[in-house]
């Protein structure tokens, strides 16, 4: 199952990425090619040149403009977009030593076109769009350089991205791994754990009946468990590992999960949530009038996935393809 | 009421870790454990568990990391809300309800844009702030937790947590219609 969806995740999303490029060249979506007859206003509020660093831009003359694109325009240039009036966007124009003029927009404002945003991030401009300049009677014309395959690219840039990303989330978690399985091992072998699983016995030996009662899984569950219920994700997770571990021990079949496993990750993902901090702090910043007001919802919708979610993983472990006697050991 | 659970709950979180590491190391030294060297020992394995997730990681990651970048999601949603229609589920919560286990920065992302359309004490606000509350990322933790002890047969693990998401979201749409 994790097989098929993790290459479905691949497939669709390359395919979708190469499908809505190819739609966008059909279409001209960005109006590649197409020169732009656009108006240039003095900025009132800085009126000043623009101060230039140690000679990063080659211009003679740089100074705060904005940009007038009327509705039509936008129409013209952007087919598949639904337009609903003209916008204006701030700009540095540019005059450099060889007569041309170039400009620089600011793709950061609120009503600057969606699409102007994608294009100055495909161009490799992060958030500023850059065009040419020529005279045309009493205003400009702008040409923007040819956009193509920006949902290719954001794939591939998003791939590259993220396996570096994913690393760094592992090496994270070794500094807070290495203390709490540390913490953990005293508490171990000073028989604390074993003691914590005889407590919840009679919860344990029916949620995971091959498991024997005062094995030191059965501890780290609990802390992993207790620990997630108070929103401690930090300590959560190490308690998490060395629980899995531990079921590894009894686990007959390298490499294949068994029913307590997926027992304890149906009540780890669905996790009886009593505070759910993040949503909160999210909340709060966002002008709730009333942040904390989800406690009471998050708990009883998480208490309710919870029990189905054991429910639906020992009902789900009796199915044909999934049952243990038919998984291969490697 | 739901201020007092509210102050008991993160003044106990803010203690428990201190002194579960308190009481923890005081009773092994209590048990003539040598702490030191033991934990010296513990951390180690940590450490090892930490590096042995990393393909696990990395290959799930990017698979979601494509499927999001692509924009399938929209088209994914177009095709679903039909069906979800049926059980009365709001289409705007919909991008947070796929969201939610494939990604936790994506979903945190979707939880504040759909707050900030649609309100904060609005239905949908309160809904798609539930929904992040009240489950997890499952793709990573099962690429997390299976990769720990190098689980590459995950048997029913992902159909579980994903129906088991697919039930705390329809919770929620009822418990949050019920109190608001």
């Amino acid at each position: 199952m994790l097989n098929h969806i993790w290459l479905a995740l691949i497939v669709i999303g390359i395919l979708t990425a190469a499908g809505r490029d190819v739609y966008d060249v059909v279409q001209n979506s960005y109006g590649n090619g197409i020169p732009w007859d656009v108006r240039l206003e003095d900025d009132a509020a800085a009126r000043a040149p623009v101060s230039q660093k140690g000679g990063v831009r080659t211009a003679a003359l740089s100074l705060r403009k904005t940009v007038q694109i009327s509705a039509a325009e936008l129409r013209r240039h952007f087919p598949t977009d639904t337009i609903d009036g003209g916008v204006s966007i701030p700009a540095v124009y540019m005059q450099h030593e060889d007569g041309k003029r170039s400009l620089v927009m600011d793709v950061t404002g609120e009503d600057v076109p969606e699409r102007f945003v994608v294009m100055a991030e495909a161009l490799g401009g992060g958030q500023k769009l850059s065009a040419q300049l020529e005279r045309k009677g009493d205003g400009w014309r702008m040409r923007i350089d040819d956009v193509s395959l920006v949902y290719l690219r954001k794939v591939t840039n998003a791939a590259f991205e993220i396996a570096g990303v994913a690393v760094q989330i592992a090496i994270g978690l070794i500094g807070i791994m290495a203390l709490w399985l540390g913490v953990m091992r005293v508490a171990e072998q000073a028989g604390l754990i074993n003691h914590l699983a005889r407590l919840v016995r009679p919860i344990t030996v029916r949620l995971f009946p091959d498991v024997p009662a005062d094995h030191p899984a059965v501890g780290s569950m609990i802390m992993n468990i207790s620990a997630n219920m108070l929103g401690l994700g930090n300590a959560a997770t190490p308690f998490g590992l060395k629980a899995m571990e531990e079921l590894d021990k009894l686990n007959p079949k390298h490499g294949v999960a068994t029913d307590a496993m997926v027992t304890f990750l149906a009540l780890n993902t669905s996790c009886v949530t009593l505070i759910p901090a993040t949503a909160i702090a999210v909340r709060a910043a966002a002008g709730s009038s009333d942040p904390a007001f989800i406690i009471g919802t998050s708990f009883l919708a998480s208490l309710t996935a919870t029990i189905f979610a054991v429910i639906i993983s020992k009902l789900l472990s009796r199915v044909r393809i999934w049952r243990w006697e038919r998984s291969e050991a490697e | 009421m739901m201020e007092v659970f509210r102050v008991i709950v993160s003044v106990l979180s803010a203690v428990a870790i201190p002194a579960l590491m308190l009481f923890f190391l005081a009773y092994g030294a209590f048990k003539k454990v040598k702490v030191y060297e033991t934990a010296v020992e513990g951390a180690k394995e940590g450490f090892e568990i930490a590096v042995r997730i990393i393909p696990y990681l990395v290959l799930m990651l990017v698979s979601i990391a494509v499927f999001r970048a692509s924009g399938a999601m929209d088209v994914f949603i177009t095709l679903v809300s039909p069906i979800t229609d049926l059980f009365g589920i709001p289409a705007e919560a919909l991008p947070m309800a796929m969201m939610r286990p494939l990604s936790g920065s994506g979903s945190l992302g979707i939880m504040t844009e759909t707050m900030q359309a649609y309100g904060t004490d609005s239905f949908i606000g309160i809904l798609v702030s539930t929904l992040y509350g009240s489950t997890e990322t499952t793709f990573y933790v099962l690429a997390v937790y299976f990769g720990a002890v190098g689980i590459r047969n995950t048997r029913h693990a992902l159909p579980t947590g994903l129906l088991a998401d697919f039930i705390a979201f329809l919770a929620a749409v009822f418990f949050v219609g019920l109190v608001l």
